[in-house]
C-alpha cells in the first residue's frame, strides 16, 4: 500500500448500495447494537488513555495541598499559576530544557542527512558489497543499547569527549532504521529516469542527491526528523550516566531529581511535566499525519 | 540502474555510493562495532573505572551463572518481554481491527489519541504513574476506596503487583505505536479476498486466521520483533517508577547492567552482563527474522 491511500475509498461508495453483501469484517456485521458496543469500548479506551494526562495537567495549576483531593476535581478550583512560577524561578528549567532541546536538534539534524544520504546509496546504485553491508547495517537493529552503555560511556569519557553538546547526541546520529525507511521510499517513489536525466544534463551524483533528491524526499524526512527528535529529547538512561552536573542536566534528569528530592515536590514536578511535554505534542500533533504514515510505510512495504 | 559508462565519469559513479554510505559507516563503526568490541574485551576484564583493567578471562561470566539477582533480572526482563509480546501486541491488533471498522467515524482522533502516549518522556509517564498508583493517596486506591471500600492495594510495593503496574504503564505507552503498524496493514488486505470469504461462507474466525492473519504476516514479524527488543533492554519504566524493586521483583537485565557499573564501579562484570544481553537478543531476534522472513528484499 502506498502512504496515500488511507480509509477514504473503503467507506464512501460501501455505504449504501449493498449494506449487508459488504460486511465482511466481523464487528460490522452486529450492526446497531454492535456499533454501540464498538463506539462503547473505544470511548472507554480512549478514556483510560487520556485520564492519567488530564489529572496531570489539572493538578499542575492546583495549591500543593490539593493534589491528591478525591474526588478530583478536573478544573482546578482555586486555579492557581503558582506552580509554575516557583518552577521558573526556583530551578534551572529554562537551562535543562535548552540543553535537550538543542541536543536534539543537532541529533536530528545530523541523522537525517546521513540517512537521506545512505538510504540514496542503497536504493538507487549497485556496487560491490552492498548486500552485506546492508545487511550489517539492518542487523544492527538488533543490538539493545544496555550492551554498548558501559563500553560507549569508557569510550566517550576516555576520549575526552564527554562534553554534553557532542556526548549527549552520539547513540542518535546513525540509526539504522532511518536509512531502511529512506532506501524503501527513494526505491517506491523515485523512479530511475529523473535521475538519469539530471546526469545527462551533467549534474555530478552528489549534485544529484542534493538538488534532484532531497527535494522529493520531505515526506519521509519529516517523520524521521519527528521520531528522532522524540527519541532524543525523551531520552533518560545515557544523560543519567553522562551527566553529573547538575548545570548541564537535561530536562528527563532535571525531572528525575524534583521527583526524587526529599520532600517530593509534586508541585513543582507536575508543572514541569507538563512543560516538557508542550514540544513533543506539538511536534506530533502539527506533523501527525507525516509521522503515522512514514512509520507504517516503511513497515507495511518492508 | 543503467550501468555506468566507462571512463572518469564512470569511474566517479562507482565510487560515489561508497562516499554516500561512508558517513553511515564512520559514525557506525564508532559508536557501534567499537562499542561492542570494546564491551567484549572489559567482559572479560575486572575494571573499576579507574587504573587498567585487569585480564580475568571468563570469570565474569562464571560469576554471572551464579549470581542470582542476575537470575532475578534475566526472569524479569523474560516476563516483561512475554507481557510485549503476549498482551500488548494482540492488544494493538485488537484496537486496529476495531479501528479499521468501515464507515468509524472519528478513526484518527483515536489514532491520534492512542499514539500520545509514545510522545510522552519516559519521566513523565513515571511520575504521573508513580502518583496515581501511590498506595496511600494515590488516585487508583481513593477510587476502589470510594467504589468498594477496599483502597489500601500496594501497587508498587507488592512483588506481582508492581510487575503488572509496570506491565500497565508498558501497554499504556506501546499500544498506539503498534496500532498504527496493524491498522496499515489492515488497510493494505485486499478487499476481495475478505468478499471470497465471505461467499464461501466462512464465520469471523475463520476469516481472521484465514485472510487477515495472512495478510498482515509481514507488519505483524516487524511488530513482534521490535516488541522483543524493545522489551528486553527495558530500563526507563522501572528504574522510574519502582527504581527495580520491591526487592529485585522489577530489576531488568538493563539495570542490572547499570546498577553494576554505575553503582558499583563493577565495569567488567557490567559489560560482561550486557554481552550476555546481547548474544540472546541478538540470537532470538535473528531466528524471529528468519522465521517470519523480514528484511528480504521483495
Amino acid at each position: 500500500m502506498s502512504a496515500a491511500t488511507p480509509a477514504p475509498p473503503a467507506a464512501a461508495p460501501a455505504a449504501r448500495p449493498a449494506p449487508d453483501r459488504k460486511g465482511n469484517r466481523p464487528r460490522r456485521r452486529g450492526s446497531r447494537s454492535g456499533r454501540v458496543a464498538l463506539y462503547l469500548t473505544l470511548s472507554v479506551l480512549l478514556l483510560v488513555f487520556v485520564a492519567p494526562m488530564v489529572w496531570a495537567v489539572s493538578g499542575s495549576f492546583k495549591p500543593r495541598g490539593d493534589i491528591f483531593e478525591y474526588p478530583p476535581n478536573l478544573i482546578p478550583s482555586p486555579a492557581t499559576l503558582e506552580n509554575f512560577g516557583n518552577l521558573l524561578s526556583g530551578q534551572p528549567f529554562w537551562r535543562w530544557f535548552a540543553i535537550s532541546v538543542t541536543t536534539a536538534l543537532l541529533a536530528t539534524a545530523v541523522a537525517v542527512f546521513v540517512c537521506a544520504l545512505a538510504g540514496f546509496a542503497f536504493a538507487k546504485y549497485r556496487f560491490a558489497g552492498k548486500r552485506v553491508l546492508f545487511s550489517v547495517m539492518f542487523s544492527s537493529l538488533s543490538v539493545p543499547f544496555a550492551v554498548i552503555l558501559v563500553p560507549l560511556f569508557v569510550l566517550v569519557v576516555k576520549s575526552g569527549l564527554s562534553n554534553p553538546w557532542f556526548a549527549l547526541i552520539v547513540p542518535w546520529v546513525a540509526p539504522a532504521f532511518g536509512i531502511f525507511m529512506m532506501q524503501q521510499y527513494i526505491i517506491q517513489s523515485i523512479p530511475d529516469e529523473i535521475l538519469e536525466a539530471a546526469r545527462i544534463d551533467g549534474a555530478s551524483e552528489f549534485g544529484i542527491f542534493l538538488r534532484v533528491v532531497l527535494p522529493l524526499l520531505r515526506p519521509p524526512l519529516g517523520a524521521l526528523a519527528v521520531w528522532q527528535f522524540l527519541q532524543s529529547y525523551n531520552s533518560f538512561l545515557w544523560p543519567l550516566v553522562l551527566i553529573s552536573d547538575t548545570d548541564s542536566y537535561t530536562l528527563p534528569l532535571g525531572l528525575n531529581i524534583l521527583f526524587r528530592a526529599e520532600n517530593r515536590s509534586f508541585d513543582l514536578v507536575l508543572p514541569g511535566a507538563v512543560l516538557a511535554s508542550v514540544p513533543t505534542i506539538l511536534v506530533f500533533l502539527l506533523l501527525r499525519k507525516q509521522l503515522l504514515e512514514g512509520l507504517s510505510a516503511g513497515a507495511v512495504k518492508g | 540502474m543503467t550501468p555506468p559508462p566507462a571512463g572518469r565519469e564512470g569511474r566517479r559513479r562507482q565510487l560515489a555510493p561508497y562516499a554516500f554510505i561512508a558517513p553511515f559507516y564512520v559514525l557506525y563503526g564508532l559508536f557501534m562495532i567499537v562499542p561492542i568490541a570494546a564491551g567484549v574485551y572489559l567482559s572479560m576484564t575486572e575494571w573499576v573505572g579507574l587504573g587498567t583493567p585487569e585480564f580475568v578471562g571468563l570469570d565474569n561470566f562464571a560469576n554471572l551463572a551464579r549470581d542470582t539477582s542476575f537470575h532475578k533480572a534475566l526472569g524479569n526482563s523474560l516476563i516483561f518481554v512475554l507481557i510485549s509480546l503476549l498482551v500488548v501486541v494482540p492488544a494493538a491488533l485488537l484496537i486496529a481491527q476495531a479501528l479499521n471498522t468501515r464507515g468509524l467515524r472519528a478513526r484518527d482522533l483515536f489514532r491520534v489519541t492512542f499514539f500520545i502516549p509514545m510522545v510522552l518522556s519516559p519521566i513523565v509517564i513515571a511520575l504521573v504513574y508513580s502518583l496515581l498508583l501511590d498506595r496511600d493517596y494515590g488516585l487508583v486506591n481513593s477510587v476502589l476506596r470510594a467504589l468498594f471500600g477496599t483502597g489500601t492495594t500496594d501497587w508498587l510495593g507488592d512483588p506481582t503487583l508492581a510487575k503488572v503496574s509496570v506491565g500497565f504503564v508498558l501497554l499504556w505507552r506501546w499500544v498506539g505505536y503498534l496500532t498504527i503498524f496493524f491498522l496499515a496493514a489492515l488497510q493494505a488486505v485486499p478487499r476481495e479476498r475478505y468478499e471470497a470469504a465471505e461467499i464461501d461462507g466462512a464465520g469471523p474466525w475463520r476469516t481472521f486466521t484465514a485472510v487477515t492473519l495472512p495478510g498482515i504476516r509481514p507488519v505483524t514479524a516487524f511488530v513482534v520483533v521490535t516488541s522483543f527488543i524493545g522489551a528486553s533492554q527495558l530500563f526507563d519504566e522501572p528504574f522510574l517508577i519502582t527504581g527495580g524493586g520491591p526487592g529485585e521483583e522489577t530489576l531488568t537485565v538493563a539495570m542490572f547492567v547499570y546498577r553494576a557499573a554505575f553503582d558499583r564501579q563493577q565495569f567488567g562484570y557490567a559489560a560482561a552482563a550486557g554481552v550476555v544481553l546481547f548474544v540472546v537478543v541478538f540470537a532470538i531476534s535473528q531466528l524471529l527474522n528468519r522465521l517470519l522472513s523480514i528484511g528480504r528484499t521483495s
